[in-house]
Formats: structure tokens, C-alpha cells, sequence
């Protein structure tokens, strides 16, 4: 983002332009009683807050906490004006000097993400803000005392004298000062107290250094209200004013612990993957090493198409953002490969080198797992297509025999009948004994075209004598409608591959003539990296649909066991084409 | 003369069967393609004998069979099967019926037998 980089320096450039004019009010004042620690100090602090709040503000963009510690900053350099000899900049100086403090409040309220993420410190920020900048007006409109130092120019706001009641104002802000400074130590010790302990860790400098601004800040303005002594008091801001100082840097020790911390996490991930004694299932590990218990592993099937989990089942990632847990995926790649995803809790994205880092760090282990998911979809999938192809197998063998029973037994029994009736009547009326002669011929014939075309069913001669080629061509020419057979294979293929190919044919063509009123088909049978293809379409209504019916199934399942697969494609109004892909070694 | 009902859903057989028997001195009074029809015809026509076949596409022809022997006065059922008697076991004779022949035997000297 090169872009985002040129402005950040540039804010940088004007924060040290605005450090410069502090310098020059400083030195220029002449009722600043301590310029030369002022001088030196005040651009050193101010440029601190701006300097890690605009490196904050590049690395972690859509974090706003760089956003308020440079604002710290500026609201720092702003506070300095109360130096200035113009008494309108100077009462602009000491009415705009709490900015930096409330911001404070709201930078500690709102790490790390720099966000107030509870109604309880969005309330807290607003009544500083109301606190610092509504209720003090009258303070400085009623003459009050503005904390400009002595030999300061006149308060240049005053619009009527009324001290008595400024002063009662200016108590009572104080003391609203006191329970936000209060309420504020509580939101930061309670927030400790639920967070896990990487998170404590890292926090830990940051967290400190503002509890003691906060907890100084209270102690000042409620000794000020309550009438504490001066010298007292001036240890506290002491204090104060030193943790105030080093923010920014404890804000630094808290990222150089991060990121030491999330290097031991993974160097500890990398060190329990490699150990070959206690085998450790990777999302476990993974879930240690990023804090986050619901971490789910999925695993990538490229021929699929989609993700799977551990146990080889189908899973869907999830949309993110989604659901009462807020869920995020980081895709892992080997060798510019897609092998898997880490789905992780999305507070975690806060942080997303840690989760990149642990990806590359569980890519070959995730790969290993992959193959074993992989290994357990297809065992799985064989499993269930062997299961239907059992089913297919009874079915069709009860099929072949309620055909046997309602075609060709049906037509020998009355054979049987016929000739036995034929016999008597041959004797007393050979004219009705020759007709029922002939019926029984005619019957007989019918039962051997049944038994024929059952045998083809079952496994055509011609296939096995005389190859794909010219079983198709027979199949062809009993069909009901024009079929045109292209690029049929010259030799041999493997009696398993012909087999399926013919009945691919067999079947689509039945439901071609069954179903799809076209006019006219079409059969071609290629051979293309170690598979036979067969492709069989038409021109007729479309919408065939292989989950319907069991014709195109239970051609899927043989297809299946053979290692096969089927398409179906068949657009409403759009003809249809079924194609198969049966391995065949020897056909590259 | 012994009135028959022929119940079978094969058409081939019905119309074998029927100029068979009629040869045969019988008079066949009606037919039924399947269980349920062959029962209510059987109520109807209170034919002497019925000719049933095992496998109907509705009902099983035993409980067919169960089913129109069940009252008195019924008329005789005689259970046929292009299938032989011993693929069924003891069902025919706990059927009602007065027995079994196979289709391919059927007579009339085959049905007064049974009769």
C-alpha cells in the first residue's frame, strides 16, 4: 500500500513541523518557567506517540489504535500553545490541553484492536469528552482558574466575572475527572482478568504504563477537588507524567513480545510436529499454538472439487464472519498447491501472520493428513458405491427373473397347453387342431426372440466375440430411431472397459427412445489418457436427471467400480449428453 | 356342469386355460387380472371352482386363496403357477386351497382330482 505509506510519513513530516512550533513557543515564552526541559521533553514526547502511532497505522491498517497514538500525539503538541505570549492562543492552548488525556483514556480503553468494543468504555470516553471540553466551559467563560501558570496572558475567553461560580464548576469537574480516571482502572483490570494468557503476556507493558497515567490522573484530580497539599500532588503528576512518557515505548515492548511469543508458538508447533515418538493429530497442535480450541482442519480433494474433513466427509467452509462464532479461513498451499484451510476463531485475524506462519509451519504434516482424508472419501465412496452396485446387481437379478417369469415361461406354458389341446382335437377335428398347431408355433417363436433379447441383456454374444465395435453397430441398427457411430475403436479394448462402454451405450440409448423424443443420436467411442470415452447424445427435450432414475445410477455405480466416471449433461430443451470416462491402461 | 372363475395376469394364459377347459366339459363363467378383482368376482359369480394363480401383481395368490375359502359355502380354490409346487413349500396347503397344479400340467382330469 504505497499510498498509505506516503501519507504516513508525510503526517510524520507535519508532526515534526508541529514539533518545531512547539520549540519556538517554548522558547519564545515568557512565562514558561521551565523552557529548556520543556524544549527538549515536549517534542521528544509528542513525536514518540506520533512516530509508533504512524508505524502502528502502516502495519496493521485496519487497526485504529496507530490512529489514536498519533492523535496523542498531535493532541499533545496542540496542549503546548498555553506557552504562547498570545493570550487567544494561549487560552486555546490551556482549553484544548486535556485532549491528550482523554485520548489516553480512550487509547488504553480501546487496545488492542483500537476500538471501544463495551457500551461501559464507550460511555467512559464520551463523559471524558463531555467532561474535559462542555462542562469546563464556564471555567474559562466565568473567569476561572485555567492552570495557564503565573505571568500568563489573561484569560482571552472570559465573558463576565463570576469566580465563586467557576470554581464550584471547576470542583465539580474534577471530581467527574476522579470517577472516570476510577471507573477506567476497572474497565482495565477487569478486561485482564478475561483474557487468556498469551494475550495478558503481550498486553502486559501497555496495560501497566496506562493503569499508572490512569491511576495518577484520578489521584490528581481527586486531590485537587479534596484540597490535597501541592508537594504531594507534584510526586503523583511526577509519576504520571513518566508513565504518560514511555506509552509508546511500552506500547513497542508489548509488539516485540507478540512477536516473540508468536515465534515460540510456532517454533513449539514445528518442534512437536517433528517429533517421530509421540505422533500428534496436527489440529490439536495447531490449536495450542494459536490459543484457539475451535480450530477446525479441512482438507482439500482436487478431485472432488471440494473440502472434506478429517473423517473424509464432505464440509463446506464457512462464510466469514458467519454464525454466533465468528469464524475465519486462512487457505494452506504446498508447492503452490491448494492442500487444506485452517478454519479459526476470526478474533484471532487481529494477528494474521501468527495464523500464516503456523499454516507454512503445518503444510507438509497438513498434506500428510490430506492423503489420509483423501485416502478415507474414497474408501468411503467405494464402500457406498460396492453397496449399490450390490443392490444394482439383486436388482437386475430380479428383473431377469420376473422377465424369464412373464415372457418366455408364460408363452412355453401355453405351448405346453396349446399342444396338449392340439393333440385331442388332432382326432376328432383336424381344422382346429392344425390352427392351434400354428398358435403353438407362433408362441414358440415369441419365446425364443424373449430369451434372445434377454441373453443380450445379460451379456451379448457379439461383444465378447467380435469387440465394441461391432456390438455397437448391432445396437445401432436396432434401434428405434437414426444412429450414427463415430471414431469406433479397430482393436481390442479390455473385456471390462467394452463391457461397460456397451452398456453406457445400451442404457442411454433406451432412455433416448424411452424418454427424450429426439430424432436422431449419436455414439462415439474415444480413447484419451489411459480412458476410453463414449459419448452418446441426442437432439431431443434434455432434463435428464441422473439422480431420478436408476437406469443412469446404477450406470454410475458400474462405472464407479471400474475406477469410471459418468457426466450428464442435459440442459431442458437442449438435447443430451451422457459421457463416460473408463480407465484404460492400454488405451493411451 | 362346474362353473369356473379363472384369476391370472397373464392374458396368453387366461385365454389358453379357458379353451382348454371348455374342451375339457368345464364352463368358464369369468376371469380376473389380480387378487382383488378374482375376489370380488368370486362373490359375485359363486362359481364351483377358482383357478388361481400364485403370483398376482396386487395380492399373493395365497392370501387370495385365504380369503374367498374363508366363508362357508365358498367355492374350491385350486392355486396354478408356471413355477413348480415344491418352490413354495408348505403355503398351498395352508392356503385353503384343495391344492396345486402347474400351469404346464393343467387338465381337466388334473383339476377333477383335486375336486
Amino acid at each position: 500500500m504505497p499510498g498509505l505509506r506516503r501519507a504516513l510519513v508525510a503526517l510524520f513530516v507535519v508532526g515534526v513541523l508541529f514539533a518545531a512550533v512547539d520549540v519556538a513557543i517554548v522558547l519564545t515564552s515568557s512565562h514558561d518557567d521551565q523552557k529548556v526541559v520543556d524544549a527538549v521533553l515536549g517534542p521528544l514526547i509528542g513525536l514518540s506517540f506520533i512516530g509508533t502511532g504512524v508505524f502502528a497505522w502502516w502495519r496493521r491498517p485496519l487497526n485504529r489504535f496507530g490512529l489514536l497514538m498519533t492523535a496523542v500525539g498531535f493532541a499533545w503538541f496542540a496542549g503546548a500553545l498555553v506557552e504562547a505570549d498570545n493570550a487567544i492562543v494561549s487560552t486555546i492552548g490551556s482549553y484544548v490541553g486535556p485532549l491528550y488525556l482523554v485520548l489516553v483514556v480512550q487509547l488504553v480503553l480501546s487496545f488492542p484492536t483500537g476500538r471501544l468494543e463495551t457500551t461501559t468504555s464507550r460511555v467512559i470516553v464520551a463523559a471524558a469528552y463531555i467532561d474535559a471540553f462542555v462542562l469546563t466551559l464556564p471555567v474559562f467563560l466565568f473567569d476561572g482558574n485555567i492552570n495557564s501558570g503565573s505571568n500568563a496572558p489573561d484569560n482571552a475567553f472570559v465573558i463576565a466575572h463570576a469566580r465563586g461560580f467557576a470554581d464550584v464548576v471547576d470542583v465539580l469537574t474534577s471530581l467527574i475527572g476522579f470517577a472516570i480516571a476510577a471507573a477506567t482502572a476497572v474497565v482495565l483490570l477487569r478486561k485482564r482478568r478475561t483474557s487468556t494468557a498469551p494475550q495478558r503476556r503481550a498486553q502486559a507493558p501497555m496495560l501497566w504504563t496506562g493503569l499508572t497515567v490512569i491511576i495518577a490522573l484520578g489521584l490528581l484530580f481527586g486531590g485537587d477537588a479534596v484540597g490535597v497539599p501541592d508537594n504531594v500532588l507534584g510526586v503523583v503528576a511526577f509519576v504520571g507524567f513518566v508513565a504518560f512518557a514511555i506509552l509508546p515505548y511500552a506500547f513497542v515492548a508489548g509488539l516485540v513480545r507478540t512477536r516473540y511469543s508468536r515465534a515460540g508458538a510456532v517454533g513449539g508447533l514445528i518442534e512437536r510436529l517433528n517429533t517421530p515418538d509421540t505422533p500428534v493429530r496436527l489440529r490439536e497442535a495447531l490449536a495450542d499454538a494459536l490459543g484457539d480450541p475451535t480450530l477446525q482442519l479441512v482438507y482439500w480433494r482436487e478431485s472432488a472439487g471440494h473440502y472434506v474433513n478429517y473423517a473424509g466427509h464432505r464440509v463446506d467452509l464457512p462464510a466469514p464472519n458467519s454464525g454466533p462464532a465468528r469464524r475465519a479461513v486462512a487457505e494452506v498451499e504446498r508447492d503452490g498447491k491448494r492442500v487444506g484451510a485452517i478454519v479459526y476463531d476470526a478474533a484471532l485475524r487481529d494477528d494474521p501472520s501468527l495464523v500464516r506462519a503456523a499454516a507454512a509451519a503445518a503444510a507438509l504434516q497438513l498434506e500428510n493428513e490430506r492423503l489420509e482424508a483423501e485416502l478415507r472419501a474414497r474408501v468411503e465412496e467405494l464402500q457406498t458405491s460396492r453397496a449399490r452396485l450390490v443392490e444394482v446387481s439383486m436388482g437386475e437379478r430380479r428383473r431377469l427373473e420376473r422377465d424369464l417369469h412373464d415372457g418366455a415361461q408364460q408363452r412355453l406354458v401355453a405351448l405346453s397347453l396349446q399342444l396338449g389341446l392340439a393333440r385331442r382335437k388332432l382326432e376328432d377335428d383336424p381344422v382346429i387342431g392344425g390352427r392351434l398347431l400354428d398358435a403353438a408355433r407362433g408362441e414358440l417363436d415369441r419365446a425364443l426372440e424373449e430369451l434372445r433379447e434377454l441373453a443380450r441383456g445379460i451379456h451379448p454374444a457379439i461383444l465378447t466375440d467380435r469387440g465394441l465395435g461391432a456390438a455397437l453397430e448391432a445396437l445401432a441398427h436396432r434401434a428405434p430411431l437414426p444412429v450414427d457411430l463415430h471414431e469406433m475403436p479397430k482393436d481390442r479394448l479390455p473385456a471390462a472397459v467394452e463391457a461397460a462402454a456397451y452398456f453406457v451405450v445400451a442404457e442411454s440409448l433406451t432412455n433416448v427412445a424411452k424418454y427424450s423424443g429426439a430424432e436422431h443420436a449419436t455414439v462415439r467411442v474415444g480413447r484419451h489418457d489411459s480412458f476410453a470415452v463414449v459419448e452418446v447424445s441426442d437432439d431431443g427435450v434434455g432434463g435428464a436427471d441422473p439422480a431420478a432414475g436408476t437406469g443412469l445410477r446404477g450406470l454410475a455405480d458400474r462405472l464407479a467400480a471400474l475406477d469410471g466416471r459418468l457426466e450428464v449433461h442435459s440442459p431442458p430443451g437442449g438435447g443430451t449428453l451422457i459421457r463416460a470416462n473408463i480407465p484404460c491402461p492400454t488405451c493411451a | 356342469m362346474t362353473t369356473v372363475l379363472i384369476v391370472d395376469d397373464h392374458p396368453t394364459f387366461r385365454a389358453t386355460a379357458r379353451m382348454l377347459l371348455e374342451a375339457e366339459g368345464y364352463d368358464v363363467v369369468g376371469e380376473a387380472p389380480d387378487g382383488t378383482s378374482g375376489i370380488a368376482a368370486a362373490w359375485e359369480l359363486h362359481p364351483d371352482l377358482v383357478l388361481l394363480d400364485v403370483n398376482l401383481p396386487d395380492l399373493d395368490g395365497f392370501s387370495v386363496a385365504q380369503r374367498i375359502t374363508a366363508n362357508q359355502g365358498a367355492p374350491a380354490v385350486v392355486l396354478t403357477s408356471s413355477r413348480d409346487s415344491s418352490d413354495f413349500g408348505p403355503l398351498v396347503a395352508g392356503s385353503g386351497a384343495r391344492g396345486f397344479i402347474s400351469k404346464g400340467e393343467l387338465s381337466g382330469a388334473a383339476i377333477a382330482e383335486l375336486l
